[in-house]
């Protein structure tokens, strides 16, 4: 039902990216595009624009793995030709020439092929000139403002779907975005309301703060066995939360590991630091399956 | 004597150096006239080192043990004493005590804070020699909140770079059950209620063990399956006169607080043990429910890894080949006992999961769709002027709070 990925009509890099047969074809062509943006960057340290088009929940065995200088990881590099050899320094890489797009691929025991969700995303700007709250509580339908309270106005919108803590200093907190390109376009709205309402408001020093994402292994965690074997790392304490609370640190993720096999991820600054830790840590988690 | 001087008035040689108060004085001893004196006052720079210190910048701080501190540590002492802990036990919580002390951010915490820091001091000496104390204990005897220990536990914990090992299921198991009283007859237990310890205490462990096995442990608080599996064992050793008896008339019984969770650990594990029932042929026959199946739990106890085994397939296995269509539905709890037909065929093998996997959930959350937000569109006016109030509005809206202002500040008739 799905057309072959060595089809003149897709690009050759998805030769790269065998589980986009299960992509529906109007997000294959964006998907394929973005792709290459993605093995593009995979070199790049930064990778804070990037959007991964794929699905949450897959069962192919494969990830596109955006995390570079990680050599236990996949490595996607875009090659000149078809049919790319697998690197023989690369034990762990991708089988790339034995890709045909019907057959499965042999499960690779680093790749998870489960992509963590991002849920939502803490960002900073400075809108760079002193604001008067009441005002804002008094011209914007959308703001709430009770000092005693809480010393900023609370402002909603609805898309992207977000809230913001807008300070008199003229510091902004944005919350509640899926990814960030959506809180830097919520935050830039925040910011022309203020505009608007006459501030002379400018967008200075955007920078994500934290992200935070989840996503289910589809399999029971003995979490007591985990507390055992990586004590310096994880706090389990079951007369306070049902959760182990695991302190990675490299990258400096903490995850919140639930028996039911969800995972949370959170502490970030970077995409890439979410798929990095995810992937570090689902081996792990694969050793404790059985009770 | 000092050497060399005389008293101008009197001629005397016998000058001696004296200090009236603070002033540095030389005096002649027969006559008294004052010779020479010091200065009384002096300029700010002259005393330098004559200048009092104050006390958070002394030293005074790292060689006194300050006053709450020795109440903390006398907390401590006491909190050991109370719950007969032995000896070792209490210098090591002193120690951690006076460790945590030195951090700052402990020093200069509340005092409700270095109350509850005792409690953890003793906790986490328990935990590191298998003492099985439970938080909730400590925060009985501390008459603290909770969700403050847990605080300033995990903080201390992390501060001091500690390693706790988790509460010990056994040691617990055998002091808590120790505290249920039921092993002597009395006005309110009647014969008939009452059970050798030993026998209970290791039945109770068999089924907590049993509880372990099949996921009803993990990531749960402990105490409210040792309680419920307490009350199974207390039942199966003498089902028929104390099936009757409810969890929490048990519990009444026994001098114990019944914790809100128990109820429900308490038909997660009969429902596991239904599931064993099933596999044993003598019992299949019977089709037993939750209240039956309490009179063998002897027998199910007695080939529990059997059972366990051949009741339950690895849900971890399973769950790779899920969405095969392959009767997931066996998942569900009773089913399987009400459509056998007697002594045909054992039940297939129910899914071995933590009862959080088994429940379907309770809300579907929706994949969202791809988003191809760049960050850097275009806003339109219309979009944003849709959240600004027009000027009328305003007007409104201003009229509107004053007229509330103006309500709320008219007194109310007495």
């Amino acid at each position: 039902p799905r057309s072959p990925l060595l089809s003149p009509s897709v690009p050759y890099d998805t030769a790269f990216n065998p589980q986009l047969e299960e992509l529906s074809q109007e997000n294959k062509d964006q998907a394929v595009i973005r792709s290459k943006h993605e093995i593009e960057e995979n070199c790049k340290t930064q990778s804070q624009q990037t959007t991964l088009p794929l699905p949450s929940q897959l069962d192919t065995g494969l990830a596109l793995n955006s995390s570079s200088g990680s050599s236990s990881h996949s490595h996607l590099h875009p090659a000149d030709g078809n049919s790319a050899q697998p690197s023989p320094e690369k034990p762990h890489s991708l089988p790339l020439a034995s890709i045909t797009p019907m057959t499965p691929m042999a499960p690779i025991s680093e790749c998870s092929g489960i992509v963590p969700q991002l849920q939502n995303i803490v960002s900073t700007v400075n809108l760079a000139c002193k604001l008067d709250l009441k005002k804002i509580a008094l011209h914007a339908k959308n703001a709430e403002y009770n000092p005693k309270r809480f010393a900023a106005v609370i402002m909603r919108i609805r898309e992207p779907r977000t809230t913001a803590l807008i300070f008199s200093s003229g510091k902004m907190v944005c919350t509640g975005a899926k990814s960030e390109e959506q809180s830097r376009l919520a935050a830039r709205k925040y910011a022309r309301v203020v505009q608007k309402l006459g501030f002379p408001a400018r967008f200075l020093d955007f920078t994500i703060q934290n992200m935070v994402a989840s996503c289910d292994v589809r399999f029971p965690i003995s979490l007591e066995g985990l507390v055992l074997t990586h004590q310096q790392f994880s706090s389990y304490e079951p007369e306070l939360f049902p959760g182990l609370i695991y302190r990675m640190v490299k990258p400096r993720i903490v995850l919140l590991i639930f028996v039911s096999g969800k995972v949370v991820l959170t502490g970030a600054k970077k995409r890439s630091d979410i798929y990095e830790a995810f992937e570090n840590i689902y081996p792990i988690l694969k050793g404790f399956k059985k009770a | 004597m000092s050497g060399g001087g005389r008293c101008p008035d009197c001629g005397s040689a016998e000058l001696v150096e004296d200090s009236h108060y603070s002033q540095n004085q030389l005096v002649c001893s027969d006559c008294g006239c004052v010779v020479t004196e010091g200065v009384l006052t002096t300029t700010f720079s002259d005393e330098g080192n004559l200048r009092e210190v104050t006390y958070s910048r002394s030293t005074g701080e790292n060689e006194q043990v300050s006053r709450s501190q020795q109440r903390g540590l006398r907390r401590v002492r006491d909190l050991c004493r109370v719950l007969q802990l032995p000896p070792t036990f209490e210098d090591t919580a002193v120690a951690y005590y006076q460790q945590a002390h030195q951090l700052a951010g402990i020093r200069t915490a509340r005092l409700q804070k270095k109350e509850v820091l005792a409690g953890c001091c003793v906790l986490i000496t328990c935990r590191q020699r298998n003492w099985p104390l439970t938080m909730g204990t400590i925060c009985t005897l501390l008459y603290a909140d909770l969700d403050v220990f847990s605080g300033t536990y995990m903080q201390i914990v992390k501060l001091l770079g500690l390693d706790v090992p988790s509460l010990c299921l056994v040691d617990l198991v055998k002091t808590y059950c120790s505290s249920f009283k039921l092993f002597e007859a009395s006005p309110s237990v009647p014969a008939k209620y009452v059970e050798d310890k030993e026998k209970m205490l290791s039945r109770t462990l068999q089924l907590v063990e049993l509880a372990d096995e099949t996921w009803l442990v993990t990531g749960r608080h402990p105490l409210p399956v040792i309680t419920a599996a307490t009350f199974l064992a207390w039942q199966s050793l003498r089902p028929s006169d104390r099936l009757t008896c409810s969890l929490a008339r048990f519990c009444k019984l026994a001098n114990v607080d019944l914790p809100y969770p128990a109820s429900s650990r308490l038909q997660e594990l009969l429902a596991v043990l239904l599931r064993m029932a099933e596999q044993l042929p003598w019992l299949q026959v019977l089709k037993l429910d939750k209240r039956s199946v309490v009179k063998h739990i002897g027998d199910l106890l007695q080939h529990r890894h059997m059972l366990v085994r051949k009741a339950f397939r690895d849900g971890t296995a399973e769950m790779d080949g899920q969405g095969q269509g392959q009767g997931l539905g066996d998942g569900d709890v009773g089913s399987s006992s009400l459509e056998l037909p007697a002594g045909k065929r054992p039940a297939s093998p129910a899914l071995l999961l933590p009862p959080c996997m088994l429940k379907p959930p309770k809300r579907v959350c929706p994949i969202p769709p791809v988003s191809t937000v760049t960050g850097d569109e275009d806003i339109s006016d219309s979009e944003i002027e849709q959240y600004l109030r027009t000027p009328q509005e305003i007007r409104d809206f201003q009229k509107a709070q004053a007229a509330r202002q103006a309500a709320q500040s008219v007194p109310n008739p007495t």
